[in-house]
């Protein structure tokens, strides 16, 4: 007994919330904001490098998201299956450039093992390698730090109609059970003697392909299930009741809008704004005008 | 066997299908389970925004043959998630692969039904309609449009546009014929006998 409470006590304290793609402690200041504010982040930090080729403005906002996420107290090591992709799109990336270079007249070349660098191209595919990475950073870190029904909360205080956010709330749920499901019937297999790890990469392909037919089986007979559990409690892709009159939405009740995220929604409305009249007006945040490329263009001359 | 092929998409008499709720159950299961396929597809060869291995679209492909114009709307929705979560293409890369993602599913749908091909895959014709159409013709034109984005939004060069059309092609074309074949072939027997398959294009 005297040993169970700080048992308990340590787990009131570390007790975690599963997000998406990871989890996230329920103590972390993140939730303080409204999830409309969060799933906006998605949209601005999602969207905003598009309108940056500056790679140094890029890096920049990885480093801010790295920061927003450290502040929320998101287990990073999470993160670290985006590793792989990260190093994979790089190489990708360079080889194609290196392999089939833009050549226009006047492009700066230098000659590295034989081969004929150009380094415009080189430099665009440099700064577009950093402005994807910022957007998908900017992705990843919405979907690190919500759950579904954060989504829905998001989505419904939008005011999306009730067959959108009824519709996305069962796509994220039926991922999860669709997940779930493949779960038992893996571990269904190893408890019949199956060891995955002594088959060859062929046989495992194939083992994954068959894991579809259970699962899909599964899922079509779940449309049912579902569908026939919605018709009895009567309800209509229109979301209203029989009267006419529209549900009324006890979920949104659960999260009020406060000033911090009025501040913070205003915050990245008017810098995206900014941004996008700045670069289709100005021609600011182009590439041409990274320092880093300033720089390394006056060595030539 | 051609007239039990036909009854598939014939209409009994005095039989009446309008959408409803179960048609959007089965978008959303359908969708949900495209996001799992698609996330692990993207992320099991991480090659980044170039798909060279994407089993989802065996997923947009039996999902138009079996739910019609819902399979092909689940076609371009769940590539918007899958695509995030697996960090293969953000978001506004995504949202311009709406119409490649929309006809690469939608194209076996559409061969099935003007057709008359049995989705079980019971004769050479249905066969021959899903591969060339479903799988190769539907490739083709994805693998087109996606590349078309990839260079508009600058993340490869106009020269190397060919190249990564035909490693988008052949990756995206072989690992969907064999699981969407089996999908088929295995599974079309159960969703022909439920309320939610589309005998026309929304019901």
């Amino acid at each position: 007994m005297d040993q169970a409470l700080p048992v308990a006590s340590t787990a009131t304290t570390r007790r975690m919330r599963k997000t998406l793609l990871g989890t996230v402690p329920v103590s972390s200041p993140l939730y303080q904001l409204h999830p409309v504010t969060r799933f906006i982040t998605l949209v601005f930090l999602g969207v905003v490098s598009l309108f940056i080729d500056v790679p140094e403005i890029n890096i920049l906002l990885i480093v801010m998201v790295f920061i927003y996420l450290h502040w929320a107290k998101v287990d990073m090591s999470n993160l670290k299956i985006y590793l792989p992709l990260t190093i994979t799109v790089a190489i990708f990336m360079f080889t194609v450039s290196i392999g089939f270079p833009s050549r226009l007249p006047g492009y700066h070349t230098f000659q590295f093992l034989g081969i004929t660098f150009y380094f415009e191209s080189l430099y665009w595919t440099f700064a577009s390698y950093w402005r994807l990475m910022a957007m998908l950073i900017g992705t990843i870190q919405y979907f690190s730090t919500n759950r579904e029904r954060e989504t829905l909360v998001a989505i419904r205080t939008l005011k999306a109609p009730f067959v959108i956010t009824y519709f996305f709330s069962l796509a994220l749920r039926s991922a999860g059970m669709f997940l779930e499901d493949m779960r038992t019937i893996r571990e269904a297999e190893r408890a019949r003697g199956l060891d995955e790890t002594s088959l060859a990469l062929r046989d495992r392909a194939k083992l994954y392909v068959m894991y579809m037919i259970p699962l899909f089986t599964l899922a079509i007979r779940r449309t049912d299930e579902i569908s026939n559990a919605l018709y009895a409690r009567g309800y209509t892709p229109s979301g209203k009741l029989e009267n006419g009159v529209h549900r009324s939405d006890y979920i949104l009740t659960k999260y009020p809008i406060r000033r911090i995220d009025i501040i913070v929604i205003s915050a990245m409305i008017i810098t995206f704004i900014t941004v996008i009249i700045l670069r289709v007006q100005f021609g600011i945040f182009a590439v041409a005008q990274s320092p880093l490329r300033i720089f390394l263009l006056s060595l030539w001359s | 066997m051609a007239a039990q092929a036909t009854s598939v998409w014939t209409l009994e008499e005095g039989e009446v299908r309008k959408p409803g709720i179960v048609h959007i159950v089965a978008l959303a299961l359908f969708t949900g389970i495209g996001i799992v396929v698609g996330t692990f597809g993207s992320l099991a060869i991480p090659i980044g925004f170039v798909s060279a291995f994407w089993p989802g679209q065996a997923i947009q492909a039996v999902g138009s043959v079996w739910y019609g114009m819902w399979g092909g709307i689940a076609a371009f929705v769940f590539p918007l998630i899958s695509n995030a979560m697996s960090g293969s293409a953000p978001l506004p890369v995504s949202l311009a692969y709406i119409p490649g993602n929309f006809v690469q599913g939608i194209a076996a749908g559409w061969v099935f039904r003007q057709f008359k091909l049995d989705p079980s895959l019971k004769t050479a014709k249905d066969w021959l309609g899903f591969t060339l159409v479903g799988i190769l013709a539907a490739n083709a034109f994805g693998a087109a449009w996606g590349t078309t984005v990839l260079r508009i939004f600058g993340l490869i060069t106009p020269d190397a546009h060919l190249v990564a059309w035909v490693g988008w092609f052949l990756g995206n074309s072989v690992a969907s014929w064999v699981l969407g074949v089996l999908l088929l072939k295995f599974i079309s027997p159960l969703v022909v006998k439920t309320k939610a398959f589309c005998k026309g294009y929304w019901a």
